[in-house]
């Protein structure tokens, strides 16, 4: 008996059970991994956090700081085991040149310190403590991992030299998340680059019991203690570490469960043909005394048997893949094997698959409670429960014709079938449509003016020299005289010290000069004219709290300076946090200069460039589309290469699951179509028929997923570029493009996989089915 | 009467490599306009497959088949699908209506593969025929919602849509109690009263002897046949006896 159904059922879909089997395997690996990545993670942040000391509390604070106070506090705080107090020096990200480049477009704090000598260690890579020599720097591992940095490179930080001599696991400030980077440099030399920045106290406890934590949260808030700053818990870091990894393990997962779904969905087809053409045979086991659960049985065995195939072979996969997806992980925080623990959960991930699909196999076999003996007899099918679409009738149709009725109403009555597929058809619409109108949008030409930069022809950088304004004086007399330049703009950027509500103050660098010439986008308000205004990139205004029309106070060699918002604009060059303004300045700290040229002749832009790049050998000349190429273009075309991928991808899922979907109705639904082929339609109608079902589940899947990814994926990609500094973004998107080609790309491929899917139907015999 | 069927010798098989076996075996039978013809014999001698070959639902290995002087085996698919709708109805032991679709609709449904325009035309002619075969007023009826009967009557009217040369009924009461068995088959008398021929698959011989000629199956071969004359609905005991009688001499 049991070989009977199994050998009969592994025939009769030889494809459909590859698939199946294919899709357990997956589903498995993807669980397994996640879960040996998971572990993996734990157990590398805490020998992280506990071979590094991480501090229980730590409260960052600029300003004055009072030490004696600090410590008296922790002697009589009875919660503090250790406590310390450790400065961090934050330098100019444009004033740390490391191996020629310097880190201006960068956005993290970048600061320096020394090896603490109590907790809060700086990790070489071997896990120890290093204390670096003179002339030694330190870099934390993301400069590793992005390139910025080589072993042996030569660093310069504010004008002194320094040789990178290793690398940094800091257990605080790892992720990339957190916005602050620690490089570890020597006593002596941190001295030395003291004046260069500007100091930040980290006050850092670690206390008796980690659950104390709260409790002491509170005594040091309402002690009055030094608080210009935020404040950080043990927990926090660790979520700050798990952060990344976290992510990509809940991507694995969340490819995982579709995954299961579409496994599920092959699962669902098989055993519902299977128990209509076995319902006959079912009806009589139970007239003649088996009970449900025995029936049951013989069928479980054959899924159970794909279950646990798949599950082992996906297991085993994943301990292949494990390594790869470790790299980062051991990278970031050290490698931590626990072998066996490993291996065993890994395992459970397994088992997990395993039982969910034997699980949910059982619970579509509960259809055998609803077969009756008397129905079997009668209908020798099991009656779907039809669901709506009555009101279609065939006799009140005068519109469709009458297959692609047919096509259309079954979809609408038996909805509950299609939604795997519809399911499959929205994502894949909004997969497709979000990164290719995202990327349509930052590589239109007017994007540029969101990010900060004036739509202009030329662009002169004078920086890392001294004199700057002198210089830039002797670039503007040149182009005021030459007549292949219609106007051009002077903007230097100088660093002030802003006051804050609290009277902390903060550095802030601010654009300075004529910014009506080449004005850049301002989601609120305009550019600040020559008085007191001042314009604010979104960044800056977030951090300082800042509204149109609200009152900024900076600090300009001794005096205060009062000047009013006028503006707010997106930003993404130098890390987003920038200001422009147009009063005349003290000349006191010029930090850099750009100057702007709008050319007659924009044909001419390559020479005219050389000409201005040979007569001034300290400026950096570029055209600057070539500007906007070399800044945005790695992101452009990542976004590009991104969107490529992602249509491809769904593409080829659409076309799968398209097949997959429609061989497993087609074989569901055998016996309707020799019916139909016995009232005398032709394996052409069916075909028509089954097209249909498919476009109308396509038309409705397209027309949602497009609207989904121009609402939830516009928002989407709104706050993805909101977070690197541009506002008020809204996809620019070409309407052919969107509305037409894009629904096309996707329909053509999914309907020709539905006539692949839908060919047996002409294999399908009248006498293998209805012959008595 | 101009024959409509004529079937020459044909073989069909089944099955490969040594569980292949022959179910009919050299098999030559003539079905004329208005004849009333059932077809007896012992479970898995054949009979259904004969239906199938004869009706162009199945091909056959050996011999050929003539439809209304049309060879079968010389058709391609879309001309049998087109002669099966067109030229011939069929009703089987399980009434093989389509779900989600109300009795009305099942009925017109092949009509209005080619005619969509004549919507109305067709409805009213089911209808008709809904009332001849008593089943008027189940229109808007979901197919589990009427008896089997009923069901049964259905599948017929939708058999007849098409004003068929000839309809075949594969053991179309098997699955009923007698009394509705006994209504389908004075419906099937009816229906060939208007000259429509009739050829029934069954192992009843309650049934059989209700038909004019019957035709006894065994081992994929036609081994006897028996004329009788029209029933006219009071000799009953009478020919059930002689079919009964030559089933015994047969040993079936
Ligand atoms: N489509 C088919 N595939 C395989 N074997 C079949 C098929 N149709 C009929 N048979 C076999 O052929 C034999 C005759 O069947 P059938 O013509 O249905 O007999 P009857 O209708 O007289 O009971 C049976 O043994 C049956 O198993
Ligand atoms: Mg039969």
């Amino acid at each position: 008996m049991y070989y009977r159904i199994i050998r009969g059922d592994l025939r009769a879909g030889k494809l459909i059970t590859l698939t199946t089997l294919l899709f357990v395997t997956a589903a498995a690996m993807l669980v397994s991994l996640s879960a040996i990545l998971t572990v993996n993670l734990a157990g590398a942040i805490d020998t992280l956090m506990t071979q590094a000391k991480t501090p229980h509390f730590m409260q960052m604070h600029s300003g004055e700081l009072d030490r004696a106070r600090l410590t008296a506090f922790a002697e009589q705080n009875g919660k503090v085991d250790e406590f310390q107090v450790l400065e961090f020096v934050n330098v100019e990200n444009a004033r740390i040149i490391i191996g020629g480049k310097s880190l201006a477009d960068n956005v993290q704090d970048n600061g320096f310190s020394t090896q603490s000598s109590m907790f809060d260690y700086l990790l070489d890579l071997d896990g120890k403590a290093v204390i670096p020599a003179d002339g030694e720097l330190y870099v934390p591992i993301a400069y590793m991992k992005d390139g910025t940095a080589k072993t042996g490179d030569t660093a310069v930080i504010a004008g002194k030299e320094w040789t990178v001599a290793g690398f940094l696991r800091d257990s605080q400030m790892n992720s990339l998340l957190a916005s602050s980077k620690r490089f570890l440099v020597s006593e002596h030399d941190y001295t030395a680059i003291q004046a260069s920045g500007s100091t930040e106290y980290l006050i850092e406890f670690r206390l008796k019991e980690l659950s104390m934590l709260g409790a002491f949260k509170n005594d040091y808030t309402s002690a009055g203690l030094e608080a210009n700053g935020p404040s950080i818990t043990y927990p926090l870091f660790k979520m700050l570490n798990a952060m990344s990894d976290g992510l990509m393990i809940a991507i694995i997962l969340l490819v995982s469960l579709l995954v299961v779904a579409v496994a599920f969905m092959c699962i669902r087809f098989t055993l519902l043909a299977t128990i209509e053409r076995d319902t006959r045979e079912i009806g009589v086991m139970k007239a003649i005394g088996l009970r449900v659960s025995d029936i049951k049985k013989l069928y479980l065995v054959k899924y159970a048997g794909i279950a646990a195939l798949g599950c082992a072979l996906g297991y085993a996969l994943s301990l292949v893949f494990r390594g790869m997806l470790l790299d980062n992980i051991r990278l970031y925080m050290g490698g931590n094997e626990k072998a066996s623990l490993t291996l065993l959960l890994g395992l459970g991930g397994a088992v997990l698959v395993f039982l969910a699909i034997t699980g949910y196999v059982n619970r579509v076999l509960g259809r055998f409670r609803r077969i009756s003996a008397a129905e079997a007899v009668r209908f020798g099918t099991t009656q779907d429960k039809s669901g709506g679409a009555r009101q279609l009738r065939l006799s009140a149709n005068r519109l469709l014709n009458t297959n692609i009725f047919l096509g259309v109403k079954d979809v609408l009555a038996r909805k509950s079938l299609y939604v795997t597929m519809l399911a499959v058809i929205i994502i894949a619409a909004f997969v497709i449509t979000v990164p290719r109108n995202l990327y349509n949008t930052i590589a239109a030409k007017s994007f540029i003016t969101y990010m900060g930069v004036g739509n202009s022809d030329l662009r002169l950088d004078i920086q890392q020299t001294d004199n700057i304004a002198a210089k830039a004086a002797e670039v503007t007399a040149v182009m005021e005289k030459d007549p292949s330049i219609s106007r051009y703009a002077v903007l230097t950027t100088e660093s002030f010290t802003v006051l804050k509500e609290d009277g902390a103050e903060e550095r802030i660098k601010i654009e300075l000069g004529d910014h009506s010439v080449f004005p850049v986008k301002y989601a609120k308000g305009r550019a600040p004219d020559a008085g007191h205004e001042i314009a604010l990139s979104v960044m800056n205004a977030d951090e300082l709290g800042k509204q149109t029309g609200d009152v900024i106070t900076l600090k300009s060699g001794g005096q205060s300076l009062n000047l009013t918002v006028c503006g707010i604009y997106s930003d993404v060059t130098n890390g987003g946090k920038t200001a422009k303004a147009a009063f005349a300045s003290q000349a006191a700290d010029v930090m850099w200069s750009v100057i702007y040229a709008e050319l007659v002749d924009k044909t001419l832009t390559g020479g005219i460039a050389e000409k201005y790049a040979d007569r001034f050998s300290f400026a950096k000349v570029s055209g600057v589309d070539e500007y906007v190429a070399q800044t945005f273009g790695p992101t452009i075309s990542s976004v590009g290469t991104a969107s490529r991928v992602a249509i491809v991808m769904m593409l080829l899922i659409s076309v799968l699951v398209t097949v997959l979907f429609m061989r497993l109705l087609v074989a569901k639904d055998r016996y309707p179509i020799a019916v139909m082929k016995s009232l005398g339609f032709t394996n052409a109608d069916l075909r028509v028929q089954y097209f249909a079902r498919a476009a109308a589940v396509l038309a409705a899947g397209i027309v949602l997923g497009t609207i989904l990814a121009n609402t939830l994926g516009e928002r989407l990609a709104g706050a993805l570029i909101g977070s690197f500094g541009a506002a008020s973004f809204e996809f620019v998107a070409d309407p052919l493009a969107a509305y037409l080609f894009s629904p096309l790309m996707l329909a053509c491929p999914v309907l020709i996989a539905t006539i692949i899917g839908t060919s047996g139907t002409g294999h399908i015999t009248i006498s293998g089915h209805i012959k008595e | 009467m101009k024959k409509i069927i004529a079937a020459d010798h044909i073989d069909k098989a089944f099955g490969q490599g040594i569980e292949r076996r022959k179910v009919l075996n050299g098999v030559s039978v003539s079905i004329s306009g208005g004849e009333f013809v059932s077809v007896m014999g012992p479970s898995g001698s054949g009979k259904s497959s004969l239906l199938f070959a004869v009706s162009g639902m199945d091909t056959v290995d050996g011999g050929q088949v003539l439809f209304d002087g049309r060879e079968l085996g010389a058709l391609k698919e879309n001309e049998l699908a087109d002669l099966r709708r067109t030229q011939m109805g069929f009703v089987f032991q399980q009434p093989t209506l389509m779900k989600n679709m109300n009795l009305l609709d099942n009925i017109i449904l092949p009509s209005l593969r080619d005619n969509r325009r004549n919507v109305k035309a067709i409805t009213e002619k089911a209808r008709q025929l809904m009332s001849k075969t008593g089943i008027a007023g189940l229109e808007k009826r979901d197919i589990t919602q009427v008896s089997g009967g009923q069901l049964q009557r259905a599948g017929i009217c939708r058999a007849l849509m098409s004003s068929p040369q000839i309809l075949f009924g594969d053991e179309p009461t098997g699955a009923l109690n007698q009394e509705a068995a006994e209504g389908i088959m004075s419906l099937f008398a009816d229906i060939n009263e208007t000259g429509t021929a009739v050829m029934l698959v069954t192992h009843d011989a309650r049934i059989a002897a209700r038909t004019g000629r019957i035709l006894f199956m065994c081992d994929g071969q036609i081994v006897s046949e028996l004329r009788l004359p029209k029933f006219r609905g009071t000799e009953l005991e009478g020919r059930m006896e002689q079919v009964v009688t030559r089933m015994r001499e047969l040993g079936i």
